[in-house]
């Protein structure tokens, strides 16, 4: 090969490598670390089998389901167990929340009113379900700081909402691994600045394509003898389902 | 006393009515009052009721007891109870396809309810529930609300014990008009077993209601019932759970009080009346009696005696007027007809003036009146001590 042709690659790869190294060492933005952490746990669409745990000081319940999601605008869950729910199916068609009830074979858009209600009895609403995704596009972020959870090194990020947004929390402070983005801890806060329930991620595991946590506590501030814990026991990730599979009709047709 | 005959007879009479009227008004009221407590306690929450530990504050599903036959046997055969009336109550959405409302789901045996608050009285379409019925009874209002009649079906959905989600679909089987609005437009009964197994609660009650016998007896049946099971139950008597009914009763019967006190006060002028004209009369005959030589205590002494003749015969003569009258009414109750009678059928009483005989009652007038009369003898007491022989005998 002609000395002055090598040359030239060589001298272009090198710039190359450089630019991708300068490009890593790049800080990333406070948005960008929680699209991320988002972006792990929502993937482009997934599906799977979830179960949820409600603790309350005398009792206990299990309410096990199947999921699906697609982006941030759909998911769909169809409730497996315990038998007197089994068959009721939730689906998120944008800011909409439908709820199909066999038993009573009513189809229900739930309205604004009932979208601070506990869900199934849950320590979660009605709206944390619908709003669960807004965290990347409806908030200004910022890094505070950063604190160790557990194992893993994390930036504390404070998450203010854009004046028009449709949010319901006066602020959210989030903790994501620095490495591998994993949303570890949140406390979600009122308008007034009161906390009002803190979420910790445990039990990082292999699922699909990615690890992370598998468990997601979420405890209420004023009554701490509560707290629900959502496991995902086989989720997947990145896989193919039509925008048509969100439909009330197909609320249905789930099994 | 005999002496001015009419005089005397004057006073005794007036003392003689207000006794007559003080102890057949005040009967009335204690009988009215006694009536409107025993039919609006039985209508809503019985004299005693028992509860799951914390439920009065906290009306939750989820605050519910276990009721089984050892529970029930202990509740029956406690002294002084006459029945025991198990309910399930909570909220719910009822919709009929086209409107949707929040309404009171009350699970309860039909029969037990038709004794309490006369539901049937009430019933304008449809029919009333039977044992075993799937159906429900819906207020008028809310009937119309849902625009939904006797025989369509409605969903209700709610949460359930534990949270557990709470649905099902109901035929109406008929419509009741309740008196209170808010009744009217959101309450639903059903059968027992059919809320129990609506809200997951199989075998469980929100509350227990307990009429008794005798209903004087509240405290020391409510301290028998509370040994069955202190720790987990709470045993609330109607006093504690209908305050408002306490207090309107409290603000009447104070009212009552003051009314009588302004009789007691015009009978005790006219008695006071009779004994001013009487001493002034009797002034120069005193004048003597003194010079003569009685003492001044003892002429007293007289008058003070004839002064309380004729209010312990006015006294006497009033209870023993009003007793007859006062028995009569007790077994035969003045009745109420026309408009009158139709307020008190809707308030499930029977339409008439109740009376109620208290013998305590009778000693208390008598005292006061006679407290009363004792103060009005005072004046000839006074003029008696003071008067100056010689300007009396010439008087």
């Amino acid at each position: 090969m002609n000395p002055m042709k090598t040359f030239r690659i060589a001298i272009l790869f090198a710039i190359a490598f450089l630019l991708s190294l300068a490009m890593n060492a790049q800080e990333l933005t406070a948005k960008e670390i929680i699209r991320k952490a988002n972006d792990k746990v929502n993937g482009l669409s997934s599906q799977g089998t979830m179960k949820m745990t409600i603790a309350r000081p005398d009792w206990s319940r299990e309410v096990t389901m199947k999921t699906w999601s697609k982006g941030t605008e759909y998911y769909m869950i169809y409730i497996t167990a315990p038998a007197r729910d089994q068959g009721q199916v939730f689906m998120k068609h944008g800011n909409d929340m439908w709820n199909w009830m066999p038993a009573i074979n009513r189809m229900i858009k739930l309205p604004p009113s009932m979208m601070s209600q506990s869900w199934m009895g849950s320590d979660f609403t009605n709206d944390d379900l619908v709003r669960m995704n807004s965290i990347v596009e409806d908030f200004d972020h910022t890094i505070i700081s950063s604190e160790v959870i557990g194992d893993y090194d994390c930036f504390k990020i404070e998450l203010v909402p854009h004046e028009d947004a449709a949010v319901v929390w006066g602020k959210i402070l989030f903790w994501v691994s620095k490495k591998e983005f994993y949303e570890l801890k949140a406390e979600y806060y009122d308008e007034d600045g009161l906390l009002v329930s803190t979420m910790t991620g445990t039990e990082i595991r292999s699922m699909g394509d990615r690890m992370l946590p598998a468990v997601m506590t979420m405890v209420p501030a004023d009554k701490p003898g509560n707290k629900t814990i959502m496991e995902m026991v086989d989720v997947k990730f990145n896989v193919p389902i039509d925008d048509s599979f969100f439909s009330q009709q197909n609320m249905k047709n789930l099994r | 006393m005999w002496r001015n005959r009419r005089r005397s007879l004057i006073t005794i009479s007036s003392v003689l009515f207000a006794l007559f009227l003080a102890l057949i008004m005040r009967s009335m009221q204690l009988g009215q009052y006694k009536q409107m407590i025993e039919s609006a306690v039985k209508s809503s929450t019985g004299f005693i009721q028992i509860h799951d530990k914390g439920y009065w504050e906290d009306k939750t599903i989820d605050n519910t007891f276990v009721f089984d036959s050892t529970l029930s046997e202990r509740v029956r055969s406690t002294g002084n109870v006459s029945r025991a009336i198990p309910r399930l109550e909570s909220f719910a959405l009822v919709s009929s396809g086209r409107q949707t409302k929040g309404v009171a789901v009350i699970g309860t045996i039909p029969a037990e309810e038709d004794y309490a608050s006369g539901l049937h009285t009430r019933l304008v379409r449809g029919e009333m529930l039977s044992a075993g019925d799937q159906g429900v009874l819906i207020g008028e209002g809310l009937a119309d609300y849902l625009q939904s009649g006797v025989g369509d079906t409605i969903v209700l959905l709610g949460q359930g014990y534990h949270g557990v989600t709470a649905a099902g679909t109901f035929p109406v089987r008929g419509i009741i008009r309740f008196i209170q609005p808010d009744q009217n437009n959101s309450m639903l009964y059903m059968t027992l077993p059919m809320a129990q197994q609506l809200y997951a609660s199989e075998g469980r009650l929100t509350s227990l209601s307990v009429m008794l016998n005798n209903t004087d007896k509240l405290e020391e049946t409510r301290s028998a019932l509370q040994a069955i099971d202190p720790d987990n139950l709470e045993f609330m008597t109607w006093r504690e759970m209908l305050r408002e009914l306490l207090q309107a009763i409290e603000g009447d019967n104070i009212s009552g009080q003051f009314m009588l006190g302004i009789l007691y006060m015009v009978v005790g002028f006219g008695i006071l009346g009779t004994v001013l004209m009487m001493t002034v009369e009797r002034r120069k005959e005193f004048g003597i009696m003194v010079a003569v030589g009685m003492r001044r205590s003892k002429l007293l002494v007289i008058v003070l005696i004839e002064t309380f003749m004729i209010g312990v015969t006015g006294i006497l003569a009033g209870i023993a007027l009003s007793i007859p009258v006062l028995v009569y009414l007790q077994h035969y109750p003045i009745t109420l007809t026309g408009e009158a009678a139709k307020a008190m059928l809707e308030y499930n009483m029977p339409p008439e003036m109740p009376v109620l005989l208290e013998p305590g009652f009778f000693v208390t007038q008598a005292l006061v009146v006679l407290a009363i009369t004792f103060l009005t003898a005072l004046y000839p007491v006074r003029v008696i001590s003071r008067f100056q022989v010689v300007k009396a005998i010439k008087s």
